[in-house]
């Protein structure tokens, strides 16, 4: 196996953050920061470099989340997960994030989503169809080359 | 009746003409057969509702009348309904001799000598001003009242979304709560006790999250919720096969959560009592709809019905009986070929 996935957390609600961080840990990833706000997110993700960020839409400085992860996406080159209550307020392009895990969520989805991620990373292509609970964006539908999965089904 | 009008009158040679002159109805006639249709008459009504003088207007064509904010259509109609020699009504905005402008609703009828010739056109105006202007007023206040009802369903929807979103992140405040605690506990009984609830508020939580995410807030869609619950529960226990038999059938809002209870305390008591760990079994759930009821069964492959017939029910069952009271459901639990057969019965229409 490579390097654990390296995630930076984004999240103002700090019980959720540090059930968030076990979860993490559980998937096989390296928790690498934790940030409240949208300034420290871009900040941590410009020094920590992680591989995803798990970014919530409201943060402790407002509903900053969407351009926060915008910044991160296309800035720091990281893969940016939503994990919000308000799916229904992303933008079409979620920002540039590869996908959306709804809240409230299960253990078992963020997991499992994560270890999808994972994979996909890792090889540069989805192993299957996102799991339940996960929602991809059209751009890493295409990128991960789910699509074509979905073809040859 | 013979026509009494033209009996001798003191002073009046044309009564006609005079009662034309005298009436507050403001009348003017071109002349049809000159060219460019010249005003060949006005009466006095005419000239004090457009403000000009009688040898200011004699002569020219009527459209001296217009000004810049003249419906251009309306005035084509006009030429068409004059060059085809047919009567016409239409509402025209006209100016004074001052510049002020003033709706005029115009009636024109052609005039026929004993040939059938046009000769004249006439034609009578009405200031319609103060109509025009309680009818624009009007549609105002109807656009007004439609932009207020409209923001007030924006506000609404606001708001709904608003509260759909604290209850989300409260539900998942809640749940985090729990697994955090559970992973402190190091007590096998608490953790399970933990663990239901967990899977408890993690049903509730589901519901949620479907109802909001419909078009319809009023239904809630059986199958879809059953999908979400097992790929929850699945992928804890990859040796169990979990097979679904769904028909779409959707339940009132209202008993969205209680259901949902039932159904996961139904899947639960499967897993613990027909799935033994660490054994590959099936697991199968099927809805669908039987004589005005909707039938959820949750059918397990494990070792059946204790013999006795009688067992003692543990707080999952307990609740999921009282659930199915409020439902007003039957639970009924049979034997399977083989394992056990849960069935929840409920009205289609409660």
């Amino acid at each position: 196996m490579s390097r654990p996935l390296s995630v930076l957390i984004v999240e103002d609600e700090v019980l959720l953050a540090v059930e968030l961080g076990f979860l993490v840990r559980e998937a096989g990833c390296h928790e690498v920061g934790h940030a409240l706000d949208s300034a420290s997110a871009v900040e941590l993700a410009q020094t920590l470099e992680p591989d995803i960020a798990l970014v919530d839409v409201h943060l402790a400085d407002g509903p900053t989340g969407v351009a926060a992860a915008r910044q991160i996406a296309e800035g720091q080159g990281a893969i940016v997960l939503f994990m919000t209550a308000n799916v229904k307020r992303l933008p079409e392009d979620l920002a540039g994030a590869c996908g959306v895990i709804g809240k409230p969520y299960s253990d078992r989805a963020v997991r499992r989503a994560l270890t999808y991620l994972a994979r996909c990373l890792q090889d540069g292509a989805a192993p299957g169809p996102p799991p339940p609970g996960l929602a991809l964006s059209e751009r890493f539908v295409s990128r991960w080359g789910v699509d074509q999965l979905a073809q040859a089904v | 009746m013979a026509d009494s009008l033209l009996a001798p009158r003191a002073g009046i040679d044309d009564p006609f003409a005079a009662a034309v002159h005298a009436t507050r109805m403001s009348m003017a006639i071109v002349d049809a057969q000159a060219p460019d249709l010249p005003i060949v008459f006005v009466n006095d009504a005419f000239l004090r509702m457009t403000g000009y003088r009688r040898d200011e207007v004699i002569g020219r064509n009527c459209r001296f009348l217009q000004g810049p904010d003249t419906d251009g259509e309306v005035v084509k109609m006009l030429s068409r309904a004059i060059s085809q020699g047919e009567a016409a009504n239409l509402d025209l905005l006209n100016y004074r001799k001052d510049g002020a402008p003033f709706w005029n609703a115009l009636q024109i009828s052609p005039v026929r000598d004993a040939g059938g010739q046009i000769v004249y056109f006439i034609g009578s105006q009405v200031d319609v001003t103060a109509r025009k202007a309680a009818e624009a007023a009007l549609e105002a206040a109807a656009a007004e009242q439609a932009r207020t009802a409209q923001q007030a369903l924006a506000d609404r929807t606001a708001l709904l979304h608003e509260v759909d979103h604290r209850v989300k992140n409260n539900l998942q405040l809640i749940t985090s709560l729990l697994v955090l605690q559970t992973r402190r506990t190091q007590d096998d009984a608490t953790q399970a006790a933990l663990q239901s609830m967990l899977s408890r508020v993690s049903a509730i939580a589901t519901v949620h999250r479907r109802l909001f995410q419909s078009h319809d807030l009023e239904r809630f869609d059986v199958a879809t919720f059953i999908r979400d619950l097992m790929g929850d529960v699945s992928s804890g226990r990859e040796e169990v096969d979990i097979h679904l038999d769904l028909e779409r059938v959707d339940i009132a809002a209202a008993q969205a959560a209680p259901l949902a209870l039932a159904v996961n305390e139904l899947v639960d008591n499967a897993f613990k009592h027909g799935l033994a760990p660490d054994r590959p079994g099936r697991l199968t759930i099927r809805v669908r709809r039987l004589n005005g009821h909707y039938v959820i069964e949750v059918c397990d492959d494990g070792p059946g019905l204790p013999e006795t017939g009688e067992f003692e029910p543990g707080f999952g069952l307990t609740i999921t009986n009282l659930l199915a009271q409020q439902l007003r459901a039957t639970l009924a639990f049979e034997p399977g070929s083989p394992g056990v057969r849960a069935i929840l019965k409920l009205p289609a229409h409660g």
